[in-house]
């Protein structure tokens, strides 16, 4: 497989008579994170996510955007480590050039699509028909599909976020690395004469809530924003990197178990890595 | 004829071919397909939230004892989002995931909409809505009768917490009813405040330098799990990992189970259950024969240190008792660590810039052991961090204005001169303000009548308590129950009338500095939304019952309302409360030593004079210092052959506030499937029992028996049985009502000797096959 | 004819054939109407109540639905194959088999479409696919050829509609019906064209799938591997699905329908294009364990998952390949009737195995290290909803064989 192309920071540019170019990403710190799952009520809330009392907390039927998986090292007492992994979309740059994101080169309705001016991965919600294509090529479990009607206990719709738009049954949604977020930001610097979007003025819900500070935003291009210089920590690794997914997600940890963790396929070499 | 066919076939194709292009070029088609799209993204019971002008209110979050400052974004009158507060003192713009979840508890279905009298049979969820004249009519009614008939001083309040005005009106009302029994629900933190009191001679709440400190040996402390403040606790954590502008800090969790803290520590030390205090002084051991310890504190500040004259006869000072007892030999056998991991410990410890023993096992549920406390509060005495950076202190709270006294007929003196219900103040627990986990047995014991009616504000003691069934059997025993909730929680479902309290986000109140915080902190709660249902304030509430009560109670609730109260309470503070919602103390520093401690000897007391002065006797040297006294667990191990051990989980609210929805949902799939809940075990303990991952299996206590299954976990010490807690409510709404089991109906109460506070840390269990 | 055998509907009923009475008919029709109304339950039930009806769930948006797509539409390949054989290549013999493998196919493509209208979360939007198209989408090449081919398929299938006998009465579809048969040919081949398209696209797309080791192959021109390998099989197991349905409809007519020389050729040919599939599917599969490992996939890895252990290997290549494979070159066995079915059994057996090993157990196999496998069985509702194309499909050859002339050798084999 190609290998997945790491870009060097040329530094954010001033694009050509359009909007600034980004190159949105994040840096989890491990050794930080302590599977609080801030995070993803966070993101729920943000994000008006539904949930569903039948559920409970069945991962694989309830919709989750933020996803942290708790892992271990598998050594039994009292040797055994525990660790945390919050799985975020992992916007994927993917290889090669145009839609080589995994699950957007495979959309046949052009529902998801990968924006050259942010690096975000987007999903239209009212274009997806539901064909969850895009499901199967992400190695991240990232999407999930709206296997019922969102709906929400009398009364409680009044929390819902405008900027959000609530989904409707049968199509699939994912982060959108708080995209609204983004789009408010940039209408408020625009309405400032500005043209450049400062590290402060986005950022996401989960990095907002996180009690531990365990996660860093910010434009990777962008040698002024921290997660420049925390993605080239040599602790840093991406999830499944061999695959050349290219992901935007970066994390950190300084333990060589958790780092294996990410980029072994199930089985021999993974041994050392189990499900916590 | 054969051409004339052709042509036809021709004819007619070419009029289909044209009639389709036809209408393909109306609009008509056009128009369908776009309804189509726009049919199918407008299910009318999809939600379109609507739109307007959005706006921040900064409040307090009142889930748990955190008082976390928190931002609540509005859409003109909708709460949309809470976000922790950027720039406060607590939490400087973090928040936890139960605080993040709190609209739904704002919206959900589980607030008590109105005020509700009970037409069904008690539990059975029949209300009826009924005036608040009507609902204030019938608590004076019984208040009335109560007291008329001398037996005010069979009324109690529990509540779930005595800082703030709130806790301070209740008090009030009591006092000037002819009550004693102001009651509080009890955490680490009361163990906590009785030890300094009694080493340090002042009555404060326990602050700890978190920030400050570069090596923290936890003792069982579910530091991210929901200790203290839970999210300032986690911001430590995280400057901990990432350095204090210098070194990486050293964690060392010293508990049974691989929880959180454990998993993200340096070290985690494996320890048999409840032998936490055996360690400490183990440690202080090696840290005084290595004579590694501030020994400017010891000459200067400590009393009992060395062996000391005290009430007319040499007594043994501390370092005799740990050198004697508690040799790393000793404490190896009793704990099940080796002694040269003891030592090396130790000298760590000792040797650290900044090293911090903190106490309160897991999210500080319950009370524990005085001696455990005592034990590792000497060892921060040992190495001198008392008062100083990155060490710990007693904190004083704000001052407000005082209130005039209370105006008290005769029928409350005589009332308020009773003993008090719980047993707590007097008698055998001469030190302890508070004893909640008393009361079902005395109720029971009595066989009813010791409590004619509860007021219940703010706790969740049906919920809460342990040995459940014994708490089910006390609530049956009295005959009038009220509760101020806000939700239909467990004790609301249990009472005769609710009289449901605005939610935090839609009310007034003070908010006294959190638990462990080094600065005091007075801050405000202030509506960020208004009431949406048809609630009002327990304050309010509460004066007004007073007032209808007559007499000198009307004198003693002489305040308009309960904002005036509070506006007058709060004096000079008022107006910087109103507008920034907070008061910080920033260059707050505690006393020097040589000023700090207000004990007998005006030292540090190792040795402790107080039992003496609240007249209670002790029989041996040792029991006036730090010392290990086992708490055996309840149960006969021949029959029980496992200990059961509650596991508290930051995803998972285990006190009175249920656990919201989105909260639930983060479960981990290895703790709740469905309604049934996983313990976990170690697959050693799992393999002798035969069972394996995910088997049903019963679950069996001296105080109950449940259902459950089983999660394989390595992290857990073999013989074992780890329970979350926090589930099996029945409560609330089938969100969370019916899912799991209560860890709390496992479990009875262990009383420590001395305070008399729940010191429950496990009990024995067996687990068999379903 | 004695009037009392002759039954109620014999106007209908081509001429110089033997049909059974028209109430047996009617109670098969009926019993075949039982459990389709259950696959119709199942069906309203999804639209009705949405997807959580189904076993489906995040780790398989997959499942026996898409599986079962893959499936018929490989077996459906039987009527382009066949098409191509006789129109394209001239085999004349097969004039008496292509019709039924165009009912065949016709069936199997209306299963694919169906379920697609099930499988997907918002069927009213389906034809999103093409108007907001994704040209760099497998399946959006494949919904445009799976439209056109089923078109293709109608026109096909319309002339044996036409000849129905009171049909062809009627002198304008008399005609008509002429007319196509001259110009099936052409259409023929645009019909293989258009399957040789979507086949492989459909090979695609699992193929493209580069976050899912398992399922992922190199390209080969633009392409990759699978493209070809899913049309290959499509013509391998097609013929072979032609004659287990052939000779499934003579065992339920009681009667022979077709000559065994028309099945040989068809044998014969499925032999040869499964031994050409079979040993590309091998050095795919070699080549795959290398580019797989690069990735830090493991060969053994992808069997360590119960109950997807190595047999599924050597079952799909092994027992359902080169043991069909053998018996179909071999003249004397694959001229045994039982050992050709077994053969034809096998052969479809095995590129089914196929089109759900590429698609559900590449959803089984966690590919992030630390995450949990999860097991898929579909639960009642999918079963339902897929086998109701079975029965419909049954339905429909039962009503195209007792009133369209499609076994041309009938009359001939069962002179009355
Ligand atoms: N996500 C989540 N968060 C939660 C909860 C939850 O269920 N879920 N539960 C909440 C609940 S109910 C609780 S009780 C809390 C736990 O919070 P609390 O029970 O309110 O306080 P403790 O955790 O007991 O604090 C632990 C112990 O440490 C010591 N301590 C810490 N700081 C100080 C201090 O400044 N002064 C003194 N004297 N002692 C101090 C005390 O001995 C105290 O008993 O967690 C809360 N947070
Ligand atoms: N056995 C056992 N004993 C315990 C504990 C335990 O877990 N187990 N926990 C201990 C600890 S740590 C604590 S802190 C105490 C706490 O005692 P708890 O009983 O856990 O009290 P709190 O968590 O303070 O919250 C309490 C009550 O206030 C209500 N409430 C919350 N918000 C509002 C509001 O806005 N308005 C109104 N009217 N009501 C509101 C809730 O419905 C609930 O009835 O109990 C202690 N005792
Ligand atoms: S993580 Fe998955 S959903 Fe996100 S961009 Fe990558 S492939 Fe797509
Ligand atoms: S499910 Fe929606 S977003 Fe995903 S591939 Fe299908 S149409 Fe595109
Ligand atoms: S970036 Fe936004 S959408 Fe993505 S996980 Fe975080 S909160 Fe959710
Ligand atoms: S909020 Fe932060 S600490 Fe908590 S689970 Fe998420 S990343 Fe980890
Ligand atoms: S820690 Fe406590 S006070 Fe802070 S946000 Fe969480 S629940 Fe609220
Ligand atoms: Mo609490």
């Amino acid at each position: 497989m190609k290998e997945a192309h790491h870009d060097e920071g040329h530094g954010h540019e001033e694009g050509h008579g359009h909007g600034t170019k980004y190159k949105f990403g994040m840096v989890i710190d491990l050794d930080k994170c302590t599977g609080c799952g801030a995070c993803m009520v966070a993101c729920m809330a943000e994000n008006n996510i539904p949930f569903r009392k039948e559920d409970t907390n069945n991962r694989l039927t309830q919709n989750f955007w933020m996803r942290v998986y708790k892992i271990s090292n598998g050594l039994p007492f009292p040797d055994t480590e525990i660790s945390y992994i919050p799985r975020p979309c992992q916007h994927c740059e993917g290889h090669g050039h145009h839609a080589a994101t995994p699950c957007v080169s495979v959309c046949p309705a052009t529902a998801t699509d990968y924006s050259e001016e942010t690096g975000i991965v987007s999903q239209i919600y009212t274009r997806c028909f539901g064909c969850r294509y895009c499901m199967a090529a992400c190695p991240y479990h990232v999407r999930v599909f709206n296997w019922w009607d969102a709906r929400w206990p009398k009364g409680m719709e009044k929390y819902l976020n405008p900027d959000v738009s609530p989904r409707m049954r049968g199509v699939v949604e994912k982060c959108s690395f708080c995209f609204h977020r983004f789009q408010r930001a940039r209408n408020k610097a625009y309405a400032e004469g500005r043209r450049e979007l400062r590290e402060d003025e986005y950022q996401t819900a989960c990095t907002q809530a996180c009690p531990a500070g365990a996660i860093t935003f910010g434009d990777l291009q962008n040698p002024e924003h921290k997660v420049h210089k925390l993605k080239d920590s040599p602790y840093a690794f991406r999830l499944l990197e061999k695959l050349g997914t290219n992901p935007k997600v970066y994390y950190l940890s300084q333990r060589d178990w958790v780092r294996k963790a990410a980029d072994v396929y199930m089985g021999e070499e993974g041994k050392d890595v189990f499900p916590g | 004829m054969k051409l004339g066919r052709r042509t036809f076939i021709e004819l007619a194709v070419g009029f289909a071919a044209g009639a389709g292009a036809g209408f393909m070029a109306t609009p008509v088609n056009w128009k369908l397909m776009d309804d189509m799209a726009i049919w199918t993204q407008n299910w009318p019971w999809v939600p379109v939230p609507d739109r307007g002008a959005v706006t921040q209110a900064d409040t307090i979050c009142k889930l748990c004892p955190g008082g976390c400052g928190i931002t609540v974004r509005k859409v003109e009158d909708r709460a949309t989002k809470i976000e922790g507060r950027v720039g406060y003192p607590v939490n400087d713009g973090g928040i936890c995931v139960l605080g993040t979840a709190g609209l739904q508890l704002l919206y959900g279905p589980w607030r008590v909409p109105a005020p509700m009298k009970r037409v069904g049979k008690r539990g059975a969820g029949k209300w009826e809505k009924i005036s608040w004249e009507a609902a204030i009519g019938e608590v004076v009614g019984k208040l009335g009768d109560l007291r008329n008939n001398g037996q005010a001083h069979k009324v109690a309040c529990v509540l779930g917490s005595d800082q703030g005005t709130v806790a301070q009106l209740f008090d009030r009302f009591l006092s000037s009813y002819g009550s004693p029994n102001f009651i509080c629900t009890t955490s680490s933190e009361d163990t906590y405040e009785l030890a300094t009191g009694l080493m340090e001679g002042v009555a404060a709440s326990r602050a700890y330098d978190l920030e400050g400190a570069d090596f923290i040996l936890s003792f069982g402390c579910g530091l991210i799990e929901g200790w203290g403040s839970p999210v300032r606790v986690i911001q430590a954590h995280s400057i901990w990992r990432s350095g204090n502008a210098n070194e990486r800090a050293t964690v060392v969790q010293i508990e049974p189970r691989l929880s959180n803290t454990a998993g993200k520590a340096d070290q985690w030390i494996a320890i048999n259950p409840g032998t936490e205090g055996a360690l400490a002084l183990g440690l202080a051991h090696v840290i005084i024969k290595e004579s590694l310890y501030d020994s400017n504190f010891i000459e200067k500040h400590a009393f009992g240190f060395e062996n000391c004259a005290f009430a007319g006869k040499t007594c043994m000072g501390f370092k005799e008792l740990v050198l004697n007892e508690y040799n790393p030999d000793a404490v190896s056998k009793i704990t099940g660590i080796p002694g040269s991991k003891i030592v090396s410990l130790a000298l760590a410890f000792a040797k650290a810039k900044h090293p911090l023993a903190v106490w309160g096992r897991g999210k500080g549920t319950t009370s524990g052991s005085l001696y455990e406390c005592m034990a590792v509060h000497a060892l921060n005495a040992l190495v001198g961090n008392i008062n100083k950076r990155g060490g710990v202190s007693a904190r004083p709270q704000l001052a407000t204005r005082q209130w005039p006294e209370v105006p008290q007929d005769n029928v409350a003196i005589a009332g308020n001169r009773m003993p008090r219900v719980d047993g707590a103040g007097s008698g055998q627990y001469p030190l302890t303000r508070y004893l909640p986990d008393r009361l079902p047995q005395i109720i029971n014991g009595q066989n009813g009548g010791a409590i004619e009616a509860l007021l219940v504000h703010e706790a969740d003691p049906y919920y809460t308590t342990l040995d459940s069934a014994a708490v089910a059997e006390a609530f049956d025993r009295i005959p009038f129950v009220v509760s101020f909730s806000t939700y239909f929680d467990e004790t609301a479902n249990q009472a005769d009338l609710i009289l449901p309290n605005h939610h935090y986000l839609e009310r007034w109140e003070d908010c006294p500095t959190p638990v462990g915080l080094r600065n005091p902190v007075l801050a405000l709660l202030r509506p960020a939304v208004s009431p949406q249902f048809n609630t009002r304030h327990v304050g309010d509430v509460i004066m007004e019952i007073g007032r209808d009560l007559g007499g000198s109670m009307s004198e003693a609730f002489a305040w308009e309302s309960y904002e005036a109260l509070l506006e007058e309470t709060m004096g000079d503070k008022w107006d910087t409360l109103q507008e920034t919602g907070y008061v910080e103390e920033k260059g707050y520093e505690p006393p020097a030593w040589g000023k700090a401690f207000q004990t007998a000897s005006r030292k540090f007391e190792f040795y402790v004079t107080a039992f003496d002065q609240a007249g209670m006797k002790m029989k041996e040297d040792q029991d006036y210092l730090p010392h290990y006294e086992p708490l055996e667990p309840e149960g006969d191990p021949a029959a029980y052959p496992l200990t059961l051990i509650p596991t508290e989980l930051m995803r998972l609210a285990d006190g009175a506030v249920g656990n919201p929805p989105f909260c639930i949902k983060t479960l981990e799939e290895t703790e709740l499937k469905g309604d049934e809940l996983f313990v976990e075990v170690n697959p050693k303990t799992a393999g002798d029992h035969g069972l394996s991952e995910g088997q049903p299996a019963i679950l069996e206590t001296p105080r109950g028996k449940a259902q459950v299954l089983v999660h394989l976990f390595e992290g857990i010490m073999p013989g074992v049985v780890g329970i979350p807690k926090g589930l099996g409510h029945q409560a609330y709404d089938d969100y969370l009502a019916g899912k799991g089991v209560n860890a709390n109906s496992l479990m009875g109460v262990v009383e420590d000797p001395v305070s008399g506070l729940c010191a429950t840390w496990g009990i024995r269990a067996k687990l068999t096959r379903a | 004819m004695d009037s009392a055998t002759v039954p109620f509907d014999s106007a209908l009923i081509p001429e110089g054939v033997k049909r059974c009475q028209l109430k047996w008919f009617l109670f098969w029709m009926a019993l075949l109407h039982g459990p389709l109304m259950i696959g119709v339950l199942s069906y309203l039930m999804c639209w009705g109540l949405a997807l959580n009806v189904t076993y489906l769930n995040n780790n398989f948006p997959f499942g026996l639905w898409i599986a079962a797509d893959l499936g018929v539409i490989a077996l459906g390949g039987g009527a382009f194959f066949t098409g191509f054989l006789r129109y394209v290549l001239d085999i004349d013999d097969l004039k008496h088999i292509v019709n039924f493998a165009v009912v065949i196919g016709f069936i199997c493509y209306l299963a694919a479409q169906g379920i697609l209208g099930v499988d997907i979360g918002q069927p009213l939007r389906g034809w999103f696919i093409f108007w907001h198209a994704n040209v760099h989408s497998m399946l959006t090449e494949v919904a445009f050829c799976i439209t056109c081919y089923f078109s293709v398929l109608c026109v096909e299938y319309l002339p044996l509609l036409l000849e129905n006998r009171q049909i062809n009465k009627l002198g304008f579809f008399h005609g008509m019906a002429h007319h196509l048969h001259g110009a099936m040919p052409t259409i023929a081949a645009i019909g293989v064209f258009l399957s040789c398209f979507h086949q492989g696209s459909l090979g695609g797309v699992p193929g493209v799938l580069y976050g899912r080791p398992f399922a992922y192959r190199e390209g080969l021109l633009i392409w990759p591997w699978t493209f070809f390998l899913f049309i290959l099989s499509a013509m391998a197991c097609g013929p072979c699905f032609t004659i287990l349905i052939t000779r499934i409809t003579e065992g339920f007519a009681r009667k022979q329908l077709v000559k065994r020389n028309v099945i040989d050729i068809l044998a014969k040919i499925s032999g040869r294009m499964l031994l050409v599939y079979l040993v590309l599917k091998t050095l795919d599969t070699l080549y795959w364990i290398s580019t797989a490992a690069k990735v830090g996939a493991p060969f053994k890895s992808f069997y360590s998952t119960a109950p997807y252990g190595i047999w599924v290997l050597i079952a799909e290549i092994g027992i359902f390949g080169y043991i069909p494979l053998v018996i179909l070159l071999k003249k004397e066995w694959r001229q045994n009737d039982f050992f050709l079915l077994l053969a034809c059994l096998l052969n479809c057996t095995g590129i089914f195995m196929n089109r759900w090993i590429m698609t559900v157990q590449t959803l089984v196999l966690p590919v992030m290290p630390f995450d949990k496998a999860v097991g898929y069985h579909p639960n009642w509702v999918e079963w339902a909803s897929t086998l109701m194309w079975l029965w419909l499909g049954a339905i429909f050859i039962s009503l195209s064989y007792r009133y369209l002339p499609i076994f041309s050798q009938e009359r001939e084999l069962n002179p009355t």
